[in-house]
């Protein structure tokens, strides 16, 4: 089912087996192998497999109904009824130390909706913070996290006023910082600029590109122009499956699978 | 235009019932406010063969009956709709919720027995009381009374709270108790204070069950946070005396201004409730 792929730093081409896959990619800092998941007796998710390196952006494509958002919120615990396994850093997710909320602040997850709290815009950015104490004391992480989300210009004169007063991309941007503030090790964005203009959009591109230096971000996107701009890795997913995997420049230059050429020429998706 | 004309002739209907209401009352407890002046409201003594009448105690009874109504219902009942919105499986969820929706259905008198009979005994034993009729059973059985209310209402608010503002919170890793506290209360509060508001008309208006309990003295507890005495309320007094008061004498336009009062109180509570209804 995955695409015959370079090996790189990336990304592994075709995990092999659950005990090999990590033991040979030492570097994977997620892997995820043969994720199914079925929700409402229907098939979401099928045999999923992929896995992370240390650093850099994986953008996920694919039509509107593939199980994109699905997959994100099985990585980070949200959809709890998934089988198969997904490691991070060699932890199994299911036997993560702390439980699921330790293992949602490694694994932060911007969604699809964007959603601020009922409070204030500082109260929102330091939503996720321990202790009232430190989020009383949290001015240079508020401003540092705003200005990741390319927020900061905007509100940097009403922090607190009411969120829910921002425009849909400004609670987008929003929702960025607060998910930046708690540090997150692995990020998982879903269409983080689908309601911005081009120029937000490009600023938090930016800030994606800066992260990816550090951590390993995955991208939900609908924009192929943007997965070609964020560079790392493509994953084209369909009816719940991952048709291909490649690098960004090969994947949009030479895409192996005929499922995808017809995607990439005509946005549509045919694989039953 | 047959709707716009219906809507609007029970409008006017209605509000003019609530003028009604107030004029009847004001109308006939006029004579004694024309006698006593408005002083008595802060009177300490109820004598009505004398000619006095103190609404103090009555009102402190009130007020502290359903103060400890609350102070007992209110905690509890969120507590219980916290666990039945939350944490309990469907069915027992259904149960409780069957159970509290079955007590806000029986009638206050039925509470007033029990009141009586299971209530009165066990406080005497237990606390060593000469008499069992206390401020302290007022609020006891006026809390349970109320209870179903708080704890439905709160229950919707609090299942009310959008699914994605909890995944919201799960998501920046929030664990459930800090959830409670942060996003669920915050954003329920505002239903879990109309519930309160309503109850405490429930309480104040209560007058069957009380009587039965309260034990009908008119004093003014001494001091004033024993509850372990009996007292009075505005409503067991309306409702113990207004078969002996002859029309229009002053004693009965007294017991009328004790409705004035608990309907002035009442009003003052809804317009609450309006306000926080429409800032929500
Ligand atoms: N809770 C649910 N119960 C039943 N089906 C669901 C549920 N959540 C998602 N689905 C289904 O799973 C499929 C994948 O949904 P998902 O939201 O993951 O798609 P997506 O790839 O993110 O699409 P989009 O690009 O439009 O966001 C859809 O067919 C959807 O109807
Ligand atoms: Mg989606």
């Amino acid at each position: 089912m995955v695409a015959d792929l370079r090996h790189d730093d990336f990304l592994q081409a075709e995990p092999a087996g659950p005990l090999e896959s990590s033991q040979n990619q030492p570097s994977a800092v997620l892997t995820v192998e043969k994720l199914a998941l079925s929700l409402a007796g229907k098939e979401i998710l099928q045999q999923v497999d992929f896995s992370l390196s240390a650093i850099g952006v994986t953008s996920v494509i694919g039509p509107s109904g593939a199980g994109k958002s699905s997959l994100l919120r099985c990585l980070n615990g949200l959809e709890s009824g998934w089988t198969g396994g997904v490691k991070i850093d060699g932890n199994d997710i299911r036997q993560w130390p702390g439980g699921w909320d330790q293992l949602r602040r490694h694994v932060g997850l911007i969604a699809q909706k964007p959603l601020v709290f009922n409070t204030s815009i500082r109260a929102n950015v330091c939503f996720g913070l321990h202790g009232w104490r430190q989020r009383r004391r949290a001015d240079g992480l508020v401003k540092a996290s705003l200005q990741q989300a390319a927020l900061w210009d905007e509100v940097a004169d009403r922090l607190d006023a009411a969120a829910t007063t921002l425009s849909v991309g400004q609670q987008q941007r929003l929702c960025i910082a607060r998910a930046i503030a708690i540090k997150p090790k692995i990020l998982l964005l879903d269409e983080p600029t689908a309601s911005l203009d081009p120029l937000s959009k490009q600023l938090i591109e930016q800030s994606m590109l800066q992260l990816a230096q550090q951590i390993p971000l995955i991208c939900v996107t609908h924009d192929l122009e943007q997965a070609q701009r964020l560079k790392g890795q493509v994953i084209f997913m369909c009816d719940g499956r991952v048709i291909e995997q490649a690098a960004s420049d090969q994947f949009f230059r030479q895409p192996q699978q005929i499922e995808t050429r017809e995607f990439l020429r005509w946005s549509v998706c045919d694989c039953d | 235009m047959i709707l716009r004309w219906w809507l609007s002739t029970s409008a006017l209907l209605s509000s003019l019932t609530i003028v009604l209401v107030f004029g009847f009352l004001l109308q006939s407890s006029w004579p004694l406010i024309q006698q006593q002046g408005i002083t008595f409201i802060i009177g300490d003594e109820w004598y009505p063969f004398e000619s006095l009448y103190g609404m103090l105690p009555a009102l402190v009874g009130t007020v502290w009956a359903v103060a400890l109504a609350l102070l007992i219902a209110l905690p509890c009942g969120v507590a219980a709709a916290i666990l039945c919105a939350e944490l309990l499986p469907a069915q027992l969820r259904g149960a409780m919720r069957f159970s509290m929706e079955l007590m806000a259905g029986v009638p206050s008198v039925v509470y007033g027995l029990l009141g009586m009979w299971v209530l009165l005994p066990l406080l005497e034993s237990q606390l060593d009381l000469l008499t069992g009729r206390t401020l302290l059973a007022a609020g006891l059985l006026l809390a349970l009374m109320i209870l179903p209310t708080i704890m439905v209402l709160s229950e919707d608010a609090i299942r009310a709270v959008s699914q994605s503002q909890r995944e919201a919170a799960k998501n920046l890793g929030i664990g459930w108790d800090a959830m409670l506290w942060r996003v669920l209360l915050p954003q329920a509060w505002p239903g879990i204070r109309v519930a309160t508001l309503l109850a405490t008309g429930r309480a104040m208006g209560e007058t069957v069950a009380v009587m039965l309990v309260v034990g009908s003295i008119d004093r003014i507890p001494d001091p004033f946070y024993n509850f372990l005495q009996p007292a009075q309320t505005l409503t067991s007094r309306i409702g113990r005396e207004m078969a002996e008061a002859s029309i229009g004498s002053l004693h009965w336009a007294a017991l009328l201004f004790c409705g004035l009062l608990l309907a002035i109180i009442a009003i003052g509570l809804s317009l609450l409730i309006q306000r926080k209804v429409v800032a929500a």
